[in-house]
């Protein structure tokens, strides 16, 4: 089966800064995939050349969704995400003034059509439209176990909160791959367990996940093939606990000779 | 509270009807002169102009400058359209609205791809340019010698042999721009509650997310844009209709100023504030026309008076006299990063 995203010899330098060097990832359908890296390896550069916000310097990401194979390298963000890849952000980006429900409901935006003749007019069309999303759109909060707080503002929620409503938001536009960056960042145990739980639970719904994560608990607890990179370079790739154990992986995060110590 | 009602109004609901009422009647009070009553529709007038600009900088949060280049054109096309073609105001104000939108998109296709200031700039030479391009094409539009002698409104029936009405006097066009208020407040209500709106406040709130969220950032900056021009545009159909006499320098930078004005004042974003900041500005100007000749001073003095009131309101109440959250939001935020206490909201980079 081809997998769902292919990277292949992506390069991405800012100037004189190569970010991203010779990196090839395969990401299966269905699976749940780790990326982890030392602070600054290009982990989240690689994120925004897949969705679309950096243009690679080099290289091709090619999607596999419905169907269809698509080189994506280069391509403008909303097209990625009308092409069935969504994302999170490192440090939560949500429309923090606008009340939770709404921020689900712009994330429907992709899938749907009205504009501005509709909404003065409202016609059928539209009314059906606008009622199917916001059915969805509590569907969506209720997955990711925020049902009943539609009417709060984004801006006064709970740190977990916000990021569980980053996920929703990301959801709604129904992804094909799910992009994470750091979801468990700022959560505690409890919080985390629940994520990964959520994780598991959209990857049962029939959507790939790769994930950023820096908390090793839920990376060995939830990814099941984990990728490392390090200064932008592809560096090991493997079950999380060989990961976990390879000593280059070790050297990396830890300095040369701490592999040998331990 | 309202139990005893027969209709379970809200108090807001009460207060609009109030207000509607009051608006209907007003004419009709025993101190209400024909001065007065165009004052009135002169703010009805800024109303509608305030509204349809309010969607650029209230609901986008993009600077606007040149709005008064959409007036001008609007009441241009109005003006010649019923000079040389002599058509109905009823035909007129679709044609204005459209004319509007396609120089909307003419001017925001190519340069809403700028952020922020230099996008204002690019509006304001836009304005200076339709002012420049009035005075110096005579063949089209008489230049600075003006269009005098535009039809007035008339309500025309006499090809399904009815009667031929003609708009007389202050009264008619009082009730005209009553309708007209309602109806862009009535379109402004809706395209707040719609996936248009949607899209354009998740700009507003954040750009970045917005277009992770598939939103095409520069299509709906110029739907924006085109719908605010053409609103505009309206607003200056009803003008050349209304008092029969365009001349280039009724569309001068300041009257941009003067609605930005209305809609800082009032809460940028806020349907009720800008209507309000129209009221407030409006007569605000009257008054002082009559008051400074008084203190031996210019007229034109009063537009000092609105610089300081902007500067006091910037102090004070940043986000407007009704804020809404999102604008408010950004008010704090820009005030912390100048004090450099704290950072503004965690954007990278």
């Amino acid at each position: 089966m081809t997998p769902i995203l292919e990277i292949k010899k992506l390069y991405k330098s800012f100037g004189g800064l190569e970010a991203l060097k010779d990196i090839s990832i395969n990401i299966d359908r269905d699976e749940i995939i780790g990326l982890i890296g030392p602070n600054g390896a290009g982990k989240t550069t690689l994120f925004n050349c897949v969705a679309g916000i950096e243009k690679p310097t080099g290289g091709q990401i090619i999607f596999s969704g419905e169907g269809s194979t698509i080189s994506i390298g280069g391509k403008k963000p909303e097209a990625v995400t009308a092409l069935g890849i969504a994302r999170t952000f490192q440090n939560i980006r949500l429309f923090d003034n606008l009340t939770v429900i709404d921020n689900v409901k712009i994330g429907r935006h992709c899938r749907t059509k009205s504009l501005f003749f509709g909404a003065v007019v409202r016609n059928k069309f539209q009314q059906a439209e606008e009622k199917a999303i916001t059915e969805s759109a509590h569907q969506f909060l209720k997955f990711v176990g925020l049902k009943g707080r539609g009417q709060e503002i984004a801006r006064s929620m709970a740190y977990g909160d916000q990021r569980r409503l980053e996920i929703a938001r990301a959801l709604a536009t129904e992804p094909r791959l799910l992009m994470l960056d750091e979801p468990a960042a700022g959560m505690n145990p409890q919080e985390s367990r629940d994520l990964m739980d959520l994780i598991r639970r959209i990857r049962d719904s029939g959507i790939t996940v790769l994930l950023i994560e820096h908390d090793m608990k839920v990376v060995m607890g939830v990814c099941e093939r984990v990728v490392v990179i390090n200064h932008g370079e592809w560096l090991a790739e493997g079950l999380p606990q060989d990961v976990q154990n390879n000593p280059k992986v070790i050297e990396a995060y830890l300095g040369t000779g701490a592999a040998n110590a331990a | 509270m309202g139990k005893s009602e027969p209709y379970n109004l809200t108090r807001g609901a009460k207060i609009r009807i109030g207000l509607l009422i009051l608006a209907l009647i007003f004419p009709f009070f025993p101190f209400v002169s024909d001065y007065l009553l165009h004052i009135v529709i002169l703010i009805f007038m800024y109303m509608i102009l305030a509204l349809g600009l309010n969607i650029v900088p209230g609901f986008n949060g993009l600077l606007d400058l040149g709005y008064v280049g959409f007036y001008g054109i609007g009441a241009y096309t109005s003006g010649l359209l019923t000079y040389h073609f002599g058509l109905s105001y009823w035909v007129i104000i679709p044609l204005a609205f459209m004319n509007g939108a396609i120089w909307g998109i003419l001017l925001g296709a190519p340069t809403l791809r700028l952020t922020g200031d230099y996008f204002a700039i690019v509006t304001f030479g836009f304005s200076e340019l339709v002012v420049l391009f009035l005075t110096n094409e005579i063949w089209l539009t008489r230049g600075p010698l003006g269009l005098p002698g535009i039809d007035v409104v008339s309500i025309d029936l006499t090809l399904f042999g009815g009667p031929k009405w003609e708009f007389v006097g202050e009264l008619p066009y009082y009730y005209l721009a009553i309708v007209m208020v309602l109806v862009t407040v009535f379109v402004m209500y809706r395209i707040q509650d719609s996936r248009l709106g949607r899209a354009w406040f998740a700009i507003r709130d954040d750009e970045v997310a917005a277009v992770s969220c598939g939103i095409n950032l520069l299509a709906y900056k110029v739907i924006a844009f085109a719908i605010s021009a053409a609103f505009g545009a309206v607003g200056g159909s009803f003008f050349a209709r209304w008092v029969t006499f365009l001349s280039p320098d009724m569309f001068k930078f300041w009257e941009s100023f003067l609605i930005l004005c209305m809609i800082v004042l009032g809460g940028m974003g806020n349907i009720w504030g800008v209507m309000i900041g129209a009221v407030i500005l409006v007569s605000l100007s009257e008054i002082l026309r009559e008051l400074l000749p008084l203190l031996g001073l210019p007229a034109d003095v009063r537009f000092l008076a609105f610089g300081l009131i902007m500067v006091l309101m910037m102090r004070f109440r940043p986000a407007g006299m009704l804020p809404i959250a999102a604008v408010a939001a950004q008010m704090r935020a820009g005030r912390t990063k100048r004090k450099k206490t704290k950072p503004a909201v965690g954007i990278k980079k």
